[in-house]
């Protein structure tokens, strides 16, 4: 995959050096701003609430928070 | 004719070690793009998030000095607990322990957005200096963390609540005349921490106390228990007097 994106980067070996340099952060923004905040509501590192369901849900329903 | 018998057979071997190799090289890419994926979660997850919720409390520190200052507001302490807008800051928490420059606004909320700004205070539950638990949820490895340090909070650390009007004192300590400890690690299920009479199984049971808890992840890195403190209120200082645990040096 890598080979393929390569050789079709332009413009001698500095352009294919800039080409790869901004194709990263193309993927690394995408994954900070869009894949990494979608991921993180899936998996549990972030529960830090004490909550009737042990599951990793965004805002809990007043029901499941402690009562008053 | 030798040479024609002869060289399909080196054309046909190397193109299956051509076919292995591709199936090689692109499984070893593959690995070491996941590999390369996850590390960057890694950072994202213990770094990265600290930006958007340092960028976060710096809006709610101006808004809540803007509401202090300027606004007709009572003091949250004399609303009702279900009166405060989920997502706006309720008061500002200050922990000597953790260092003088430690502070952060607690907002109104624990849902996952909530959290992401800052130390969430358990809608329903008492605000600063009632009658009741005044009980806050924080990150402990991620946003920011403000309760990565919780475990180094020892009984007898003050916690120090800026409200509008008022400097509220807690004390963390075992509660006196119950059998409330300073902390404990419990279930993540154990809402019981929480309630206004903390652990006990009634949480409709009238509160006399007025106390803190906290609550955040355990082990760290981990969300298999939960690691809470508590502390009850032992003075209110009204402003522009300054409480005696943020003047005097830490003992």
């Amino acid at each position: 995959m890598y080979v393929w994106i390569w050789r079709r980067l332009p413009g001698g070996l500095p352009g294919k050096l800039s080409g790869c340099v901004v194709l990263f952060a193309g993927v690394l923004a995408l994954l900070f701003y869009f894949g990494f905040p979608w991921l993180e509501k899936h998996v549990p590192f972030n529960d830090v609430t004490v909550d009737q369901r042990v599951t990793s849900t965004p805002s809990p329903s007043p029901s499941a928070s402690p009562t008053p | 004719m030798t040479d024609l018998a002869v060289e399909p057979r080196p054309v046909a071997g190397h193109h299956r070690g051509d076919g292995l190799r591709m199936v090689a090289r692109g499984v070893g890419q593959l690995l070491i793009t996941v590999g390369v994926l996850i590390l960057l979660f890694v950072v994202y997850e213990l770094w990265g998030t600290g930006f958007y919720t340092a960028a976060q409390q710096h809006k709610l520190e101006t808004t809540i000095q803007q509401q202090w200052t300027g606004g007709s507001a009572p003091d949250v302490s004399t609303l009702p607990v279900d009166n405060v807008r989920l997502g706006t800051g309720v008061a500002v928490l200050f922990i000597p322990r953790l260092g003088p420059h430690y502070h952060f606004v607690v907002v109104e909320g624990t849902g996952f957005s909530d959290l992401q700004r800052g130390p969430g205070h358990y809608p329903g539950t008492a605000l600063p200096g009632q009658v009741g638990n005044f009980a806050v949820a924080g990150h402990r490895t991620t946003y920011l963390h403000p309760f990565k340090d919780i475990a180094q909070l020892r009984r007898g650390d003050y916690i120090v609540l800026e409200t509008k009007e008022h400097w509220f004192t807690y004390r963390i300590e075992d509660i006196p005349g119950t059998n409330i400890p300073w902390r404990e690690i419990v279930a993540p299920t154990a809402v019981q921490v929480a309630y206004p009479v903390p652990d006990q199984p009634d949480p409709a049971k009238a509160p006399t106390l007025k106390l803190l808890t906290f609550t955040s992840c355990h082990p760290e890195y981990s969300a298999r228990e939960r690691y809470v403190i508590h502390a009850m209120l032992i003075s209110d200082t009204l402003k522009p007097a300054l409480p005696a645990a943020l003047t005097k040096p830490r003992s």
